[in-house]
């Protein structure tokens, strides 16, 4: 199969991918990656080993300095800063660690945003349809509310809704639990995955917790900007 | 204090330096045009001042006679009958070559010494050429570095006795000496001896007055020596008016300034506080290692002592350099209403730049002083938080409010009881505007929180609104600046644009006839150019003039000290076109009250000046000597700040021969005459006079005058243009610091999918609505300064009404400026935010 057709059907792939902070050594180098569409992928590592700096270039938020991003079969290299934004807001949901609600946005108005820079919609579908993504993660009922007036976990919440609420076929979630405590970390990551199997996207997540990486399809370590299967590298029992 | 501290604190310049620069650009800003302006003032001053003392010297009184001088015999009788500290003097303007207008002295050298010996170049000068030499002449020694000309050159001088070649005479060249440096900034006066004077001047064996000193107890003694048709005038009540008109022009420019310095102060503070909050995790983090409250506090107030003092070096560099730009202009005002001054170059006081430099310093470690103590107290990185902080800020809303209301209350009780004159009213212009820029905020507050519920569904303007409305301690101040200085551009407008509008129609009422016949040399009320009286027949007659006017200005002693005394043979029906705010009769009947009956009318600077109304009674000295006179009506006149008196001629020269020369003739053409070819005659008839004349017409004056209205008020659009300048970067730098601290957001927005266009536009849209609301807020508060310096202190400093003029055009202009500077603002933070690098925004702490 031609490299081509190998990527083809694949929400997301990267090839000998290599990045490098402007003044910083290299952080990733020689990184493959290849994510089939409803997959759901682990990457594991230490602290500051480039598992946020991939999930970064996987978005199209940094272009790579080496290699091949593909993103729903398209490679970012080629796009300018424009073509990548659309093509981000029309594929992709990004969930962050410390959860970048806007502030001066009600929890309703922070779902319905994509909806407004992604698609056509007029006011009151969006509306509707971001209601409806805010009832699935449990937070009907608090819609007025702005993001101060909500607790970490609800906050979380919100952003799992607006990455899902305009159907991508990738959601980027980057440390989702890394700010909240453990039960609230574990219910949002479950509400996560719940949300992620319904509605058939892919998804790659960024996390500390063996744990919760082991609950995915699939886990992968990334080390000293390597990433590894680690499938690989554990014998099977 | 730690150096490490104070490292960790200031390393920040090199990593933000366009902040630190706009901080640097506001205390610039400010002490420039402070000292900018005092440097003009002050320079402007002391010309006039120099010049005054040059004029006067060091007499304590001045013996006048009739307009056109007395005979000089009478200073060799005083001198006989013993009064030796007497100085006879010949005065008069004269035009240069280039057309500028200079004041011609003749004095007596041998006589001079007590006088103006220290005040001038007098003391110094080569007497015996001057005395010797006929038609030497000594110009100031500032006057050669720019003239040309050297040491006994020749230069043809035009006078009211015709064009004169003198001989000049550099003191310096003369007593072999290095050119002097231009010290004389207000040397203006060209000093020669009074018999060169008598003939430059046309007044042979005349005098125009005699400087003397008298003690207190030799002053009667001496006035019943006087024979008829001389006077004793005291030498403060000659020169007071003067001096205390310019004051009041000086004190408006003054006012000015600090309305550019409060506008400044905005900026400064606007920047100094973002600068604290936003290294509020490297305050945390010291607060975590240990450092004191005290060490805090004290490191960001020295922070701002560095900035207040290389902001104000750099100020008082750019001040020096405006001010010559200023002085000029100052000069030239000096010049056209009061006196002739020349300035050529500015001289800081040690005084005035220590006081601007304390200024500026102190601004700077004043606006440091919130945020330093915010700094200082903050117990945790979240208490620096800015949602805390601007919840603080919302709080203070109604605080502020409460002292909007007390100050707007208190410049109103100011201004309704009419408490400390000129100073007064600026108190309570700059309270009544202190007050409504206090209000800002909370209406600011409500507008936006009104449009953030009309956004409703419209979710990015909705964002950019309550953004703006979050950042309230930052938007507000900024908005208040630009408002500021967008109502003082209405209010410039309204007043300019009134008084402009005004004089013209006034010179269309007062510019009666249809053509004029001047004198080319300068017209001046002390011994300008004259007419022969003589000539009103034959240019009648020559123009077949339906009737001839007449008009002569001249100082003149009264009980209310010197006056201008306007002196007309009018047209018929003259009064039906002049505009009359009060008398006690009108039309034919006033005429008739004029003609008979020792009455006059005054301007309304006059009667506001001398506190004189319809019925008062002022002793005026006319062609025979002192008489009393009725106040019959006050009319508006903006010929003179000083104001005027007008008297018909017929009772000027009662009981006495009639006038001899006269200022101007005014010919009044029948209807369907061709002035054209009528002035054509009158110039063929005046070719063949000794007298140098020329005719203009209406329009020509018009343009005149309009000219040196214009030269009065391009010194106050130059303040303008730096206000708005200084209100420009104060919005610049809020919106950068609001980008910039609302960076992560915009960064989030974008890794939604927002487009770097829609970045731009948010952004800029946002200036819009800042622009926006301060040009809409900029209305009222324009209008209504303008129609206090309109009601209040013109009428104060000038005693000038004027018909209140609504400028809609400039108005639209303004709101357009300020819409404009606000958007031009937003463009740099649009692009900066647009080309932002995300991940290093999205990892920003909130």
């Amino acid at each position: 199969m031609d490299e081509q057709g190998s990527v083809a059907g694949m929400v997301l792939s990267m090839t000998d991918v290599g990045f490098a902070y402007p003044g910083e050594g290299e952080v990733l180098h020689g990184v493959d990656l290849e994510l089939g569409a409803g997959e759901c992928v682990a990457i594991v590592g230490e602290s500051g080993s480039g598992k946020s700096t991939l999930l970064h270039l996987a978005a199209g938020l940094e272009p790579a300095d080496a290699g091949t991003v593909r993103l729903a079969g398209q490679a970012l290299a080629g796009l300018d800063e424009a073509a990548r934004t659309r093509l981000r807001r029309a594929q992709v949901g990004i969930v962050f660690q410390s959860f970048h609600l806007i502030p001066t946005l009600t929890a309703l108005e922070n779902v319905m945003l994509p909806l407004e820079l992604a698609t056509d919609l007029d006011a009151a579908l969006r509306r509707e349809r971001a209601a409806a993504q805010l009832a699935a993660v449990g937070l009907g009922d608090k819609a007025g509310r702005e993001p101060e007036q909500l607790s970490g976990g609800e906050q979380q919440r919100v952003a799992i809704a607006r990455a899902l609420v305009h159907r991508p076929t990738l959601i980027l979630a980057d440390e989702p639990t890394g700010n909240l405590d453990s039960r609230t970390g574990e219910e949002v990551f479950a509400l996560l995955l719940e949300q992620v199997r319904a509605t058939g996207c892919a998804l790659l997540l960024v996390t500390h917790s063996d744990d919760l990486a082991g609950r995915l399809d699939r886990v992968l370590r990334m080390q000293d900007g390597h990433l590894q299967d680690r499938a690989a590298e554990t014998p099977a029992t | 204090m730690s150096l490490l501290l104070v490292k960790a604190w200031l390393r920040d310049w090199r990593r933000r330096p366009l902040q630190r620069l706009l901080t640097l650009v506001g205390v610039v800003i400010a002490v420039a045009v402070v000292l900018a302006v005092d440097l003009a003032n002050q320079s402007a001053q002391r010309a006039f001042d120099r010049s005054m003392d040059e004029v006067a010297g060091t007499a304590t009184h001045q013996v006048l006679g009739p307009a056109r001088g007395f005979d000089e015999v009478h200073y060799r009788d005083l001198r006989l009958a013993g009064w030796r500290d007497s100085a006879p003097i010949v005065e008069g303007p004269a035009r240069l070559p280039d057309g500028r207008t200079i004041y011609v002295l003749g004095v007596d050298p041998l006589a001079e010494g007590p006088f103006r010996g220290a005040a001038s170049d007098i003391g110094d000068a080569p007497v015996q050429r001057l005395v010797t030499e006929p038609g030497t002449i000594l110009p100031p020694s500032g006057w050669w570095a720019g003239s040309g000309m050297a040491h006994e050159d020749r230069l043809a001088l035009e006078t009211a006795a015709g064009r004169f070649e003198v001989t000049l005479l550099d003191r310096a060249a003369e007593r072999d000496e290095p050119a002097a440096e231009s010290d004389d900034e207000g040397g203006s006066l060209w000093v020669t001896d009074i018999a060169t004077a008598q003939t430059l001047l046309g007044r042979p064996g005349r005098l125009d007055r005699i400087d003397v000193r008298l003690d207190e107890a030799d002053i009667d003694a001496f006035a019943e020596r006087l024979p008829d048709g001389l006077e004793l005038v005291p030498v403060a009540a000659r020169d007071q008016a003067s001096r205390e008109l310019a004051q009041a022009f000086r004190i408006n420019l003054t006012a000015m300034s600090l309305l550019a310095l409060l506008i400044a102060a905005f900026l400064i503070y606007n920047t100094q506080t973002f600068a604290v909050l936003r290294r509020r995790e490297v305050l945390a983090s010291l607060r975590l290692v240990g450092a004191g409250r005290r060490a805090l506090f004290g490191v960001v107030m020295l922070e701002a002592l560095l900035v207040g003092v290389i902001g104000t070096l750099l100020g008082v560099l750019v001040g020096m350099g405006l001010a010559q730009v200023l002085v000029g202009q100052v000069a030239q005002t000096v010049t056209d209403h009061f006196f002739v001054v020349a300035v050529t170059e500015v001289t800081p006081r040690p005084l005035a730049l220590l006081a601007v430099i304390a200024l500026g310093v102190g601004l700077s470690l004043l606006a440091a002083l919130a945020p330093a103590w915010e700094a200082a107290r903050a117990a945790s990185p979240g208490s620096l938080g800015r949602g805390r902080l601007e919840r603080r800020a919302r709080r203070g809303l109604r605080g502020l409010a409460v002292a909007a209301v007390v100050l707007l209350a208190a410049g109103g009780v100011i201004l309704l009881l009419g408490i400390g004159g000129l100073v007064g009213s600026f108190v309570a212009l700059f309270l009544l505007i202190t007050g409504f820029v206090l209000l800002i905020p909370l209406v600011l507050a409500g507008v936006l929180s009104g449009l953030a519920r009309l956004g409703r569904g419209q979710t990015l303007p909705r964002i950019g609104v309550r953004s703006l409305e979050r950042s309230l301690s930052r938007s507000a101040p900024a908005t208040s600046a630009l408002t500021l200085a967008l109502a003082a551009a209405i209010s410039v407008s309204v007043m300019v644009g009134s008084f402009r509008d005004s004089v013209e129609q006034w010179l269309g009422q007062a510019l009666t006839s249809d053509v004029y016949v001047v004198p080319v040399a300068p017209a001046a009320a002390r011994n300008g150019a004259r007419l022969p009286a003589d000539w009103g027949e034959p240019l009648a007659r020559i123009a077949e003039a339906e009737s001839v006017s007449t008009g002569s200005s001249q100082d003149t002693p009264s009980d209310a000290g010197m006056i201008d005394l306007f002196v007309v043979e009018p047209h018929p029906v003259w009064l039906d076109y002049l505009p009359l705010l009060r008398a006690e009769t009108t039309g034919a009947a006033l005429d008739q009250r004029l003609r008979e009956r020792d009455a006059v009318l005054v301007t309304e600077p006059f009667a506001a000046h001398h506190d004189v109304g319809v019925g008062d009674r002022l002793e005026i000295r006319v062609d025979d000597g002192r008489r009393m006179f009725e106040v019959a009506g006050v009319y508006r006149d903006y010929g003179s700040p000083q104001g005027t008196v007008l008297m018909l001629g017929e009772r000027f020269y009662a009981g006495t021969a009639g006038a001899e020369e006269v200022g101007s003739f005014g010919l009044r053409l029948p209807d369907g005459a061709d002035a054209a070819v009528v002035i054509e005659r009158l110039e063929a008839w005046l070719a063949e006079r000794e007298t140098a004349a020329m005719v203009t017409r209406p329009g020509d004056i018009e343009q005149e005058s309009m000219a040196i209205f214009d030269r009065t008020f391009a010194i106050t659009h130059l303040l303008r243009v730096i206000t708005l300048l200084v209100a420009f970067i104060a919005i610049l730098g809020a919106l950068m610091a609001l980008q910039m601290e609302r960076a992560r957001e915009f960064a989030t927005l974008r890794s939604l999918g927002l487009l770097p266009g829609g970045v731009r536009g948010l952004v800029v849209f946002q200036g819009a609505v800042l622009g926006g609301f301060a040009a809409l807020a900029a209305i009222p508060l324009g209008l209504g300064m303008g129609w206090l310096l309109i009601e209040v202190i013109n009428r104060e400093a000038f005693g000038w009404g004027m018909d209140l003029r609504w400028p809609v055009r400039e108005i639209g202009e303004t709101v357009a400026l300020g819409m404009g500077a606000a958007l031009l603002a937003a463009l740099i933070p649009a692009w900066r935010m647009a080309r932002m690098r995300l991940v290093p925004a999205l990892r920003e702490v909130p």
